[in-house]
């Protein structure tokens, strides 16, 4: 197990007080929250100073922390003999878990054994897992395998690191950001607690053509100028194979085009619209035939765009 | 491999969830989610009726919120009032997408 150095996590010395500590945690919780700050390094760091605050704040879990001894932060450490914040009596391994896993357990199992000798029921943790689906995938449906680590109590009752595998189907309709909720895939429950649920955050792997907006799909449409001046029927791809759309003559660039009911799914209703989004592009080297016309084109045409300029 | 297929909930705003689930997976007790109702923050889809339904939604933002109570201690009235504007923010970030979308085109 490695060894995080929780006070120095805070930026507090080992003699701080309860209020000093909670001063640090709340000064970098503003800092790192994920909720607050749009720092993407932020999320991983605030973990950190989360797992450090719950267990200083705690002067039972600070003291069996403090009884871990001190290391330097990243190095292989064991427990001593009879620590206070073992669960698994003489023998335990520790191998398999992290600080984090040790404190949690320490905390559940103080839950557990508080009411009257009774042991309380405590809840599985929840989880959460982001995972990234084509759009075809979304459109469609699909199944997905997911792939966690939860800690969990052996036969011995020895801490461990056991992995959650399994597929779920993700049903067509899915957005980019949806949250789904699979009730009892979380952590085990104990003494008769529920699971705990697993919560996935879906995105969408961008597309080389589309653009996702909830429901609604866009594309970028090129158009030659020929096409954008005197209209044309062009083949759009969709995810359901191209349809032809009829271009209006005159049509400028970013004027939009609705293919209705080509979108995503939605639950109990229509599908979303796609938008085909007009591009006029010419070509970057034309040839000696295509400048020609243009030049010819542009003495015979009396069109002055910039006129409102005027 | 275990195949999972039933119990899979959408939390968005096409379904619900009863005050009893909302409960069970946000980790609020009834009186703090009846005093969200009370200020505004959290809107049931049936106020008349006496068992409450939300859209599933809300899960998402009640999570959002409790660990924000959690790690800055949030008394009462910032917890509704934190919900608000999470919810807020939430429409705002849909809308600033879809504004993006047209402003790119």
């Amino acid at each position: 197990m490695k060894y995080k150095d929780y006070y120095e996590i805070l930026g507090v010395a080992k003699t701080a007080s309860q209020d000093e500590i909670k001063k640090a945690y709340r000064k970098l919780a503003h800092q790192y929250h994920p909720d607050v700050s749009k720092d993407p390094a932020g999320e991983e760091k605030f973990k950190e100073i989360g797992e450090a605050y719950a267990t200083l704040k705690d002067l039972e879990k600070r003291a069996a922390y403090d009884e871990l001894g001190r290391y330097p932060s990243g190095q292989e450490f064991k427990p001593p003999p009879n620590w206070s914040g073992s669960q698994g009596g003489q023998g335990y391994s520790f191998d398999d878990v992290d600080l984090a896993d040790l404190f949690t357990s320490f905390t559940k199992a103080r839950q557990g054994g508080q009411h009257q000798g009774h042991k309380m029921p405590i809840p599985g943790q929840d989880y959460e897992l982001a995972i990234q689906i084509t759009l075809e995938d979304a459109y469609h449906g699909t199944t997905v395998d997911l792939s966690f680590t939860v800690p969990e109590y052996d036969a011995q009752g020895q801490l461990k690191r056991v992995p959650h595998t399994f597929k779920a189907r993700i049903p067509k309709g899915v957005t980019d950001g949806q949250k789904m909720l699979l009730r009892g895939k979380g952590g085990k429950g104990a003494n008769g607690g529920a699971n705990g649920n697993l919560y996935l955050n879906i995105s969408f792997i961008p597309h080389r053509l589309f653009r996702v907006v909830d429901h609604d799909i866009f594309i970028d449409l090129p158009l030659t100028v020929t096409e954008a001046a005197l209209g044309a029927t062009v083949e759009v791809p969709t995810l359901e194979g191209a349809v032809n759309l009829k271009v209006p003559a005159g049509i400028a660039s970013g004027q939009k085009l609705r293919i209705g009911k080509r979108g995503l799914p939605k639950h109990n209703q229509e599908n979303g619209d796609l938008f085909a989004i007009a591009q006029i592009v010419v070509p970057a080297k034309p040839s000696d035939k295509e400048r020609e016309l243009f030049k010819a084109l542009s003495e015979a045409s009396i069109f002055n765009p910039r006129a409102h300029f005027e | 491999m275990n195949i999972e297929f039933s119990e899979i909930l959408w939390l968005d705003n096409q379904h619900e969830v009863s005050l009893d689930e909302l409960i069970a997976l946000s980790g609020l007790s009834l009186q703090e989610i009846q005093h969200l109702v009370a200020s505004g923050a959290l809107k049931p889809n049936n106020p008349a009726e006496d068992h409450w339904h939300f859209n599933s939604h809300c899960i998402v933002s009640i999570r959002t919120l409790c660990k924000l109570k959690q790690d800055f201690e949030l008394e009462p009235n910032a917890f509704a009032l934190t919900l608000l504007f999470l919810e807020r923010i939430r429409t705002l970030e849909l809308q600033l997408q879809k504004l993006n979308q047209n402003s790119s085109d």
